[in-house]
């Protein structure tokens, strides 16, 4: 719960500081993140030197006018040229690539988002603000649990003591009435005087309540198994949304098994390390979680970094767990059907925590995804869909001599009744190739 | 006319068992009122109330649980590994050689695991074939029995110490020998020099021995080939260019030579629609696999053998001193032999199973006359597997018997403890020896008995090399990290040699060394690449290269020395009033996988007995001497005591139809671990609820006796045939076997077959006769129609659209060596249930083969003769002739399993396949009884965690579960379970196709059966596809349905079995049947 919440938090303002800067250099912020963000950072070196406030530092280097106008288009000719561009050139380990295609605007917006970058820890980071009330937010929520627990404990015992206090008023009553009072009688005994009295409303409740308790154990045995909302812990925070959201990374560079196996594949920590090789973090929050995936591929970053050789592996928390004698493979899915990852996983974009199985509800809700009610990850969610799903002809593989070309021919030249039939709806379903069989998926 | 039908012998003698048990229906063993009155019942406090207290607690606290589901770890790799994609095989291409078999073999790994192995159909002389023990060794790679690390003394030890001492001891010693089975490695043998010059060995001296010894030997052959030819080797045979085969007491199908290779060479010829058919002659004592597939087989005993190749001699003119005395029968047969050899003259072989050198005499005089040798035998491409040295062996054993033997002796992949016929006073000397080191992967019978034993890799973990025939060199590669501190042979010998250091778990000394060994020799002999690297490269994906032979400029013309044949009268084996047979199991073999559980319940291809190891002897001889020949579930066989010399064994006595009269056989490889070696749980017998058996000496009993002890030596050679006696001893053995009956009773529609001639005149009527039944038309009469226009049932949309996956298994193809059947309990994960379930009839083999002798009654096997009679037909004939039928579900598109079920478990897809949802299945087993073809299997139990099977599941234990497949799910209790024709793989060939946007073609998909087949008598595919092989087989006039006239519709065809021989009654009866318009056959259908 704690991680969850932190990670929310610390998500949600992260979005908030990018979506603030978005709209007043969003020029700029677009450029750098495709002309510049794979060699350079705003505040660190990295593959090429930081940017930050770059201009000033040629300025005070001795740079002649527009030098670095000239040397971000094409820095030989610059280097030729301008003295301080000679000094620059020998950046090691590589060169800077040419960008002719940038104006002198489309540079000046580069340069003025990279310098309205906070440095990380200053002032305007806020992830340790986010993390303490993240902490709070933790606090205040487990003790709202035991504040309904006390207040439950005090109502029961006032309810108790006015019932003692209306049971004496009720004898003392009955004595002043003159009537005859069973002292000796419990409130089970007096209960049960009270229900034999009633008997025909409460043979009535009685089998209101049965049935609703009956129903209601029904209804809750079919929940089990049920993992709608399921989403376990994990060892690293991982923000799909940062990733897959505002870096747009494809969501095939990771788990880029994808199109091939049965399983789609966690990214091993040699995929993570392509790209936090060069990405450590701006905030301390953030460090401190790529620290781990550094630890596992044995990285040591200090200085110009290097692998120490102690790896270990990440030990993530599965949280789309099928049962063993269902068998789902992902390359059908995606390769063949041409299901979109959001169909089944919801928009991994917007995502802020690594990951969670979302409810149907959730899912219905994303354009494109075929509406469904089952819960989510249930035996009735997947044939549903299969139920939907459409694999008349061109509809998948458009080549000539597709797999279900042939199927659909062998259909309409052998059993055009049946093909017929299965055309009625206009089209043929995964279902009715035999999408709903058993040994499809249990064998 | 009246006929009467038993359900069994019993019934038919009324025995008094029988009758007792005929006139209760419900066998109970105790009455209810014994059962609550048994004392010990009271003894128990479980009331009444707390027993529903507990169940309900119970069904509460499973319910709460399960709402909890556990926490599923994920966890990728650091740094992934190029070629290993998670949920996606990968394949290596490899060698086995374990010093009886060789294969090129593919072994699939998953996650890093091997899980299944195959043949390697594209490269390799064994073009795909492989045995039983080959497919099965991927279990023992994880064998919780095997070495862990090196051991001195029997304690645990580290290397270094181990090799420091062994060194040490080399250094002093007056001598160092080293005893192996044949090494074919050009690495190994290189490394053996290297250690023979660092002890000092050169020439003139003595100090360094290499004694090659093999469990069976064939020394025989190397002999016999010196005395004729001048050369000292095993001709490569070409069974595929052999038009006449006669094999006199060889099993070259399943255990002789390299059965591999010739098993699918001859598969290649006995497709009756091939260009020709192989004519196939066995002369032998004991029915082996290759006799089971004769067309022609003769009786003899063992030392009438010469006698038959002497009288094959005489009838191509040649005369010899050694005696051609024949039955009456068996000279037809060999007059039969004759006149094929005499027409195909340098298109036959003969050979000869026997080990004595004046016998192989003979073969080699019979090929030289006929002029095979060049054609279908060749003598410059020798095989350069079984060297064995017998002589030198037994001069070995001798000399460490009387405490001579050198300072050293390092046994290397050999047990001769146990496979030595002097093995038990060998393994008493063996602690005179001053050093005694054992290279092993198990601390067996010899190693154990080691002053060191240094832990061989399991063959999955070990770079290798092999030289298996003169022009053929082989590599063969890991699969798997060493799951233990174990180290290669290879490496252990260059690391005493000084030559590499121990590298651990990581090691690259084999592989360098090999590599180099491949560099210096292998790539400047051959031109076709330029750089060493590629074919390095090219080498380790195909696992092989051929080599052109090096031409000798002056070679002798290998022509047959007469004075060979003259001396070949004397030194013949001897017969007498009782001969042993010791022979080689398909599944056990020499006994190397004694303890492989699945090797162990495979059922014998000709007994069909499993767990067990047993006398055969002919059922008709049996009767005289008064043994039982029939056994079943409650009624075991009697024991009787065999004595070879002063070795005495008792054992079961099974009735083998077609053993030779006089003759008994028992298997080799059985009674391992005798004192208690820890080689494996499978290799000792269990109790009735787990444990092993114990022996009164707390080892416990092994399974079977050896009988290596029987092996004599003759002229040099060990034999594997003796004189001994035979004594009945009191007691009934009970036996599990998967098939007690032996005929098929003249069941036409089960079994089909014909002879060549009849086939080849085309006229299928005579042959595979169309199923009629009488219907009757619109003017009411009685019409014969055939049986696949009745009907019960809608039909099912499976015929012409989407797919139909069918098979069709070719009954003339099939050898019946049980590939299939391994193959498939390693690709579906099959339990393994134990001697005693399958006693009860339970095992769970997906696959099984049906094995049906003819009897007396038949004119073939599946036909009836002109005197058919059901009191007698199920009584196999002496000499029968025998049909392997493989039997597995149907997939019957009718099926009978799918109507019955009342949770509807088990349905039918629209691709024709008969599904099996185990989650659904609440175990009623109406499915099996229903089911005409009783290919349905219950789970009694928990296979996997009960007890009973700790000993024998290899699931029961956490390294034995690598094993399998993660593609099919494990059975639990209480569930049925089939053949699902390899869903998986149906599933992953069109997902193959889909992803490449290709409707699906043949090789798309096999199942694990059609994959293992050697022969190819198995075709899967897709039989909707109009130009797939399955279609074409399927329609081939061969074909039929077994039990076609049930109506089920199977997706299973079988194609009549063709023998390439005269069989007149046969001949008559199909000729008949057909132009005599009905048969009595029709005449019985008619009042169904």
């Amino acid at each position: 719960m704690f991680r969850n919440l932190s990670n929310w938090c610390f998500g949600a303002l992260f979005v908030m500081f990018f979506a603030g800067t978005f709209t007043t250099n969003a020029q700029g912020d677009a450029l750098f993140k495709a002309k510049c963000a794979s060699c350079h950072q705003p505040h660190k070196n990295s593959t090429g030197p930081k940017l930050f406030q770059v201009r000033t530092k040629w300025a005070d280097g001795g740079a002649a006018e527009g030098s670095i106008y000239q040397w971000v288009n094409n820095w030989q000719t610059a280097a030729a040229n301008d003295p301080y561009a000679q000094t620059v050139s020998t950046w090691s380990p590589t060169a800077m690539s040419a960008f002719p295609e940038l104006k002198k605007e489309e540079i000046d917006a580069i340069f003025d988002w990279v310098d309205s970058q906070p440095e990380p820890g200053s002032e305007g980071d806020t992830a340790g603000a986010g993390a303490a009330t993240a902490t709070d937010a933790v606090e205040e929520e487990s003790s709202m649990g035991w504040i309904w627990i006390i207040l439950g404990i005090i109502f029961v015992t006032i309810i108790l003591a006015v019932g003692g206090v209306r049971r004496q008023l009720h004898i003392a009553a009955s004595e002043a009435a003159g009537e005859e009072v069973q002292e000796g009688l419990t409130y089970g005994e007096e209960l049960k005087q009270w229900a034999w009295k009633n008997r025909k409303y409460v043979g009535i409740g009685s089998l209101v309540v049965v049935i609703c308790v009956i129903v209601t154990l029904f209804l809750g045995l079919y929940t089990i198994g049920v993992v709608e909302n399921y989403q376990p812990s994990q060892p690293i925070a991982f923000p799909h949304d940062i990733h897959a959201g505002v870096n747009g990374i494809d969501c095939k560079y990771c788990h880029n098994s994808v199109t091939k196996s049965k399983s789609a594949g966690l990214p091993t920590v040699n995929v993570c390390m392509n790209c936090h090789k060069q990405i450590n973090g701006r905030t301390p929050a953030q460090q401190e979680q790529i620290a781990k995936i550094y630890d596992a591929a044995g990285w040591n970053p200090e200085g110009a970094g290097k692998y120490t050789g102690k790896t270990s592996p990440i030990v993530w928390n599965k949280v789309h767990v099928l049962p063993d004698h269902v068998y789902f493979n992902h390359s059908q899915h995606v390769v063949v059907g041409g299901v979109d990852c959001k169909q089944c996983h919801g928009d991994m974009t917007k995502m802020k925590e690594t990951a969670k199985v979302q409810p149907v509800s959730e899912l219905n809700k994303i354009e494109g995804n075929i509406p469904l009610t089952k819960p989510t990850l249930t035996m009735g969610w997947c044939i549903e869909c299969h139920g939907e799903k459409e694999i008349s002809t061109g509809s998948i593989d458009t080549k000539n001599d597709g797999y279900y070309n042939e199927i659909h021919k062998r259909l309409l030249n052998n059993d055009k009744s049946l093909y017929g039939k299965y055309l009625k709806d206009g089209k043929v379903t995964v279902s009715e190739l035999g999408g709903w069989e058993c040994a499809k998926c249990h064998y | 006319m009246t006929r009467k039908y038993w359900k069994g012998l019993d019934e038919l003698k009324e025995t008094p068992e029988f009758l007792k048990s005929r006139d209760q229906e419900f066998l109970s063993e105790m009455s209810v009122e014994e059962f609550l009155g048994d004392e010990n019942l009271k003894e128990t406090s479980t009331a009444r109330r707390d027993f529903l207290k507990f169940l309900g607690f119970s069904v509460a606290a499973a319910t709460v649980a399960a709402c909890e589901a556990p926490v599923t770890k994920a966890i990728p790799y650091v740094n992934k590994p190029e070629d290993v994609l998670p949920g996606m095989p990968t394949w290596y291409a490899s060698t086995f050689y374990d010093g009886v078999s060789y294969a090129s073999i593919l072994v699939k790994t998953r996650e890093g695991r091997p899980i299944y192995i195959k043949g390697n159909k594209d490269y390799g002389f064994t073009s795909g074939g492989v045995n039983p023990q080959i497919i099965a060794s991927v279990l023992g790679l994880y064998d919780s029995a095997r070495l862990t690390g090196p051991m001195a003394k029997g304690d645990e030890s580290s290397w270094s110490k181990v090799d420091d001492a062994i060194k040490g001891a080399m250094k002093s010693a007056n001598k160092v020998t080293l005893v192996s089975n044949t090494v074919i490695s050009p690495s190994m043998q290189m490394a053996i020099a290297e250690l023979a010059a660092s002890v000092g060995a050169a020439e003139g001296n003595d100090k360094f021995e290499h004694i090659q010894y093999d469990a069976v030997s064939y020394a025989g052959i190397r002999q016999a080939n010196e005395a004729s030819f001048g050369a000292a080797v095993i001709p490569d045979y070409h069974f595929e260019n052999a038009k006449t085969i006669v094999s006199v007491g060889a099993d070259f199908l399943s255990s002789w030579l390299l059965s591999t290779e010739y098993a699918t060479a001859y598969g290649t010829r006995r497709n009756p629609d091939g260009e020709w058919m192989s004519k196939h002659f066995q002369f032998e004592s004991m029915m082996s696999v290759s006799g089971s597939n004769a067309d022609y087989r003769g009786m003899v005993k063992p030392s009438e053998e010469a006698n038959v190749l002497s009288y094959i001699l005489k009838g191509l003119g040649v005369s010899t001193n050694v005696p051609n005395a024949l039955s009456k029968e068996v000279a037809a047969i060999a007059d039969e032999a004759i006149k094929a050899l005499k027409a195909h003259k340098g298109e036959s072989i003969v050979i000869s199973g026997s080990n004595n050198k004046s016998v192989q005499i003979l073969v080699n005089k019979i090929n030289s006359v006929l002029g095979n040798y060049g054609k279908t035998m060749d003598l410059k491409n020798s095989v350069n597997m079984f060297k064995s040295e017998d002589d030198k062996m037994n001069k070995f054993v001798d000399a460490v018997i009387g405490g001579k033997a050198s300072d050293v002796v390092i046994f290397m992949g050999t047990n001769p403890v146990y496979t030595h016929p002097k093995g038990k006073a060998l393994g008493e000397a063996i602690t005179k020896i001053k050093t005694s080191v054992a290279i092993s992967t198990h601390a067996d019978e010899t190693a154990s008995r080691c002053s060191f034993i240094c832990p061989d890799n399991h063959a999955l973990e070990s770079w290798t090399d092999h030289n298996p025939k003169m022009n053929h060199y082989a590599v063969g590669q890991p699969t798997i990290r060493p799951l233990f501190n174990t180290s290669s042979s290879l490496e252990s010998m260059l690391v005493w040699a000084n030559k590499a250091d121990r590298s651990g778990k990581d090691s690259k000394v084999a592989y360098d060394y090999i590599k180099k060994t491949w560099e210096t020799y292998g790539f400047p002999s051959q031109t076709k690449y330029a750089d060493f690297h590629t074919y390095w490269n090219m080498a380790v994906h195909n696992s092989c290269v051929e080599m052109d032979m090096p031409v000798v400029e002056d070679a002798a013309p290998m022509t047959f020395n007469e004075a060979a044949l003259s001396g070949a009268s004397s030194g013949l084996p001897k017969g007498g009033a009782l001969e042993v047979i010791m022979y080689q199991k398909s599944a056990i073999g020499t006994g190397l996988y004694t303890a492989n559980p699945w090797l162990q319940e495979m059922p014998d291809p000709l007994t069909k007995v499993t767990w067990d190891n047993y006398i055969t002897m002919n059922p008709s001889e049996m009767k005289e001497m008064g043994f039982a020949t029939t056994f079943d579930q409650e009624n075991g066989l009697n024991m009787a005591s065999v004595k070879v010399g002063s070795t005495e064994v008792t054992l079961p006595v099974y009735p083998l139809p077609g053993q030779a009269p006089k003759t008994v056989g028992i298997a080799l490889g059985y009674g391992r671990g005798a004192n208690g070696e820890n080689i494996g749980k499978a290799a000792f017998q269990t109790k009735e609820y787990g444990g092993n058996v114990q022996l009164e000496n707390g080892n416990p009993a092994p399974i079977g006796a050896n009988v290596y002890p029987f092996v004599s030596v003759e002229n040099g050679t060990f034999s594997y045939s003796a004189v001994g006696g035979l004594t009945p001893v009191d007691g009934v053995y009970p036996i599990a076997a998967t098939q007690i009956h032996h005929t098929v009773m003249g069941r036409h529609s089960i079994v089909r077959e014909t002879t060549l001639d009849i086939y080849s005149k085309g006229e299928k009527e005579a042959y595979n006769p169309a199923h009629m039944l009488l219907k009757l038309d619109a003017e009411g009469n009685h019409v014969p129609t055939p049986v696949g226009e009745f009907d019960l049932w809608d039909a099912h949309p499976v015929e012409n659209i989407g797919h139909r996956w069918g098979m069709t298994i070719d009954l003339s193809s099939c050898i019946g060596c049980g590939n299939c059947l391994i193959a498939c309990q390693s690709e579906n994960n099959v339990p393994v249930v134990g001697k005693d379930e399958v006693r009860r009839g339970r095992e769970m083999h997906w696959l099984r083969i049906d094995r049906y002798f003819a009897s007396d009654d038949e004119t073939a096997v599946g036909t009836r003769n002109e005197n058919f009679a059901f009191d007698t037909a199920e009584v196999a004939a002496v000499n029968p002739k025998v049909v392997h039928m493989p039997m597995m579900c149907h997939h019957c598109n009718h099926a009978p399993c799918e109507t019955v079920c009342p949770v509807a478990a088990t349905t039918h897809s629209n691709e024709g396949l008969n599904q099996m949802a185990y989650n659904r299945c609440i175990g009623t087993r109406y499915c099996a009884n229903n089911c005409p073809y009783k290919v349905r299997r219950f789970n009694w139990f928990n296979y996997p965690s009960y007890k009973k099977f700790t000993e024998i599941n290899p699931a029961q234990d956490d390294l034995g579960r690598m094993v399998l497949n993660p593609d099919v799910t494990v059975r639990t209790r209480g569930v049925m379970e089939k053949c699902s024709f390899c869903v998986q793989r149906i599933q992953a060939g069109k997902l193959t196709a889909k992803k490449e946007g290709r409707p699906v073609v043949d090789g798309d998909f096999a199942s694990a059966c059609a994959d293992a087949c050697p022969t190819n008598a198995i075709t899967v595919g897709d039989w909707n596809d109009l130009t797939s092989m399955i279609r074409k087989s399927a329609d081939d006039s061969r074909s039929y349905q077994a039990l076609e006239e049930v109506g089920v519709k199977p997706n299973v065809w079988f194609k009549v079995k063709v023998r390439n021989e005269h069989n007149a009654e046969l001949a008559k009866i199909q000729t008949v049947a057909h132009h005599g318009g009905h048969g009595e056959e029709k005449e019985t259908e008619s009042h169904h």
